[in-house]
């Protein structure tokens, strides 16, 4: 057996996994290259909050033995990932970047994503670093560090999935799975340069997972190609009856129509879309819709009050979630994430009626642009990755507060939980991502037109020399 | 109270008529948060909804 004779960071995960199940490449050398990186890299990226080598060895060597008695490990054989610290991994405490859930009972077992991408072969190598409770949109945690973008150690990854936008952008794992309530996949995916997937509210079980916000909260990987990102979600879609939002609808793999190519009806969102976006996020939404063939901008009129509705709701439903430990142990949250939650309490019930009335307004005019549009195309970030602790960006010729306002572009389309897909765009000195936007259910959609772009060379992971 | 800039004893006294204590070294906080939250909240009360809307409490796309 080939142990590891070749750059597998350069493969992608079916490549690997092929070879893995054909007895080419040992799962355990996959898995000892990865702790090897991290252990080298993730000192000064701070990306990872566990690194559960034990485990990741024994699932390695399980994978091992059974492709050495013929049976197949599955399509993700022996491919190294990591999730963020509000999936539960069994035998664990679900951190969700807190110390206030260390009082909880290590979880019993394995979030239903996890399990998936664990039965189709896949070997998790450990937790990864975000913001406290996923409240935030940077990674810098106040109990567990600032994560750092590999891309420039001085950036922002990222949140408030950082932990794993950054282990994949540098190598350290190979695909990661993370949450996004408000832009916490698309953000990370956006700062560091790699591809992300949000999948229509309700597609994925969120069963095992910390909550943050129950209205919003949605799960989805990360990976360095859409191939990759595409065959990961096909191994995890999926009905479980353990999550109340979770639709019961059929597994439809997007794997095999990756390459037929794009001939669908794209247009470019104009307004709130260009107004919150610098120039280097406007030029790259441009770009991919000349790329697509989109000739018309369109204007999203409800766009900032939906992003209002949604951040409303945030404070609200995440102050509810905390209420006990805010009144008890205020003094052990971040304080950037206290104070938002405990103002979240004193909102008036009437401000959260009307944002849950809004959406579904907003829900009918997002439904309006889908009758003659297949593909939306916006920028995912106001502007490529500020520095780490930096206060303000720049949007719309105002500096406005960094923390708060990185979500301005992602906030009113996860609010009616549109399946989009964030691709990168090459800048300098950073790049940036752009959100492909398709219909309820049509990942499939922006699936392919990421690939499309990607064939095209105009979407591409960011280059990060390995660790 | 204002629509966007609530006092400090705003932030005691809705704290206390919703059974909070808030350390008083957080109000400050508590309370520019609040600010923001409550410009926001203007922008989802205007303008008004048809009464016959429902709100999408659990929500299907």
């Amino acid at each position: 057996m080939i142990l590891l004779d070749h750059r597998s960071d350069l493969m992608g995960i079916a490549d690997i996994a092929q070879a893995v199940r054909r007895g080419r490449i040992s799962a355990l050398a996959l898995v000892e290259s990865r702790l090897a990186r991290i252990e080298r890299a993730n000192p000064l990226l701070n990306c990872f909050t566990d690194i559960m080598a034990d485990r990741a060895r024994r699932d390695a060597q399980a994978v091992d033995a059974m492709v050495a008695a013929g049976q197949d490990p599955g399509p993700l054989a022996g491919i190294p990932f990591g999730v963020k610290d509000n999936y539960d991994v069994a035998g664990r405490i679900t951190t969700a970047g807190s110390i206030i859930n260390l009082d909880r009972r290590p979880a019993a077992d394995d979030a239903v994503l996890l399990r998936r991408a664990s039965a189709a072969g896949a070997v998790l190598i450990g937790t990864q670093n975000m913001d406290e409770f996923a409240y935030g949109f940077t990674t810098e945690n106040a109990h567990y560090g600032a994560t750092r973008n590999p891309l420039d150690p001085e950036r922002s990854a990222g949140g408030s999935s950082g932990g794993s936008g950054a282990s994949v952008a540098a190598g350290l794992c190979d695909f990661a799975l993370g949450t996004d309530t408000n832009g916490s996949i698309r953000v990370p995916s956006s700062f560091c340069g790699i591809f992300g997937l949000k999948p229509t509210f309700g597609r994925l079980p969120r069963t095992g997972t910390f909550p943050f916000v129950h209205e919003l909260d949605h799960l989805g990987p990360f990976a360095r190609s859409v191939a990759d990102l595409a065959l990961v979600y096909d191994m995890i879609q999926g009905f479980d009856a353990g999550d109340l939002a979770c639709m019961d609808r059929p597994v439809e793999p997007v794997t095999p129509h990756l390459s037929t190519g794009w001939n669908g009806r794209a247009a470019r969102l104009a307004g709130w879309f260009d107004e919150m976006a610098d120039d280097q996020a406007c030029a790259a939404a441009m770009r991919v819709a000349d790329a697509l063939g989109a000739t018309a901008s369109v204007n999203l009129a409800g766009a900032h009050r939906a992003r209002a509705a949604a951040f409303v709701t945030t404070a609200a439903s995440g102050g509810n979630l905390h209420r006990e430990a805010l009144h008890r142990r205020a003094g052990d949250f971040d304080p950037a994430t206290r104070d938002r939650l405990l103002a979240g309490l004193l909102l008036p019930a009437d401000v959260l009626l009307q944002a849950q009335r809004f959406r579904a307004v907003f829900r009918e005019q997002v439904a309006e642009l889908f009758r003659e549009h297949d593909l939306l195309i916006a920028p995912a970030t106001p502007c490529a990755a500020p520095l780490l602790g930096q206060p303000t960006i720049e949007v719309a010729g105002e500096a406005l507060p960094t923390r708060p306002n990185i979500g301005l572009l992602t906030q009113p389309l996860s609010f009616v939980g549109l399946p989009i897909v964030t691709v990168p765009i090459a800048g300098e000195p950073m790049p940036i991502g752009v959100q492909l936007i398709a219909r309820p259910w049509r990942e499939d959609l922006a699936l392919r037109a990421a690939a499309y772009l990607e064939h095209l060379g105009v979407a591409r992971a960011a280059s990060v020399e390995p660790c | 109270m204002t629509a966007s800039r609530p006092t400090l004893e705003d932030v005691e006294r809705l704290a206390r008529m919703a059974g909070l204590s808030i350390d008083p070294a957080h109000l400050p906080g508590v309370q520019r948060n609040l600010g923001v939250l409550l410009d926001q909240a203007a922008l989802v009360l205007q303008p008004p909804i048809d009464p016959i809307v429902e709100p999408a409490a659990l929500f299907h796309p």
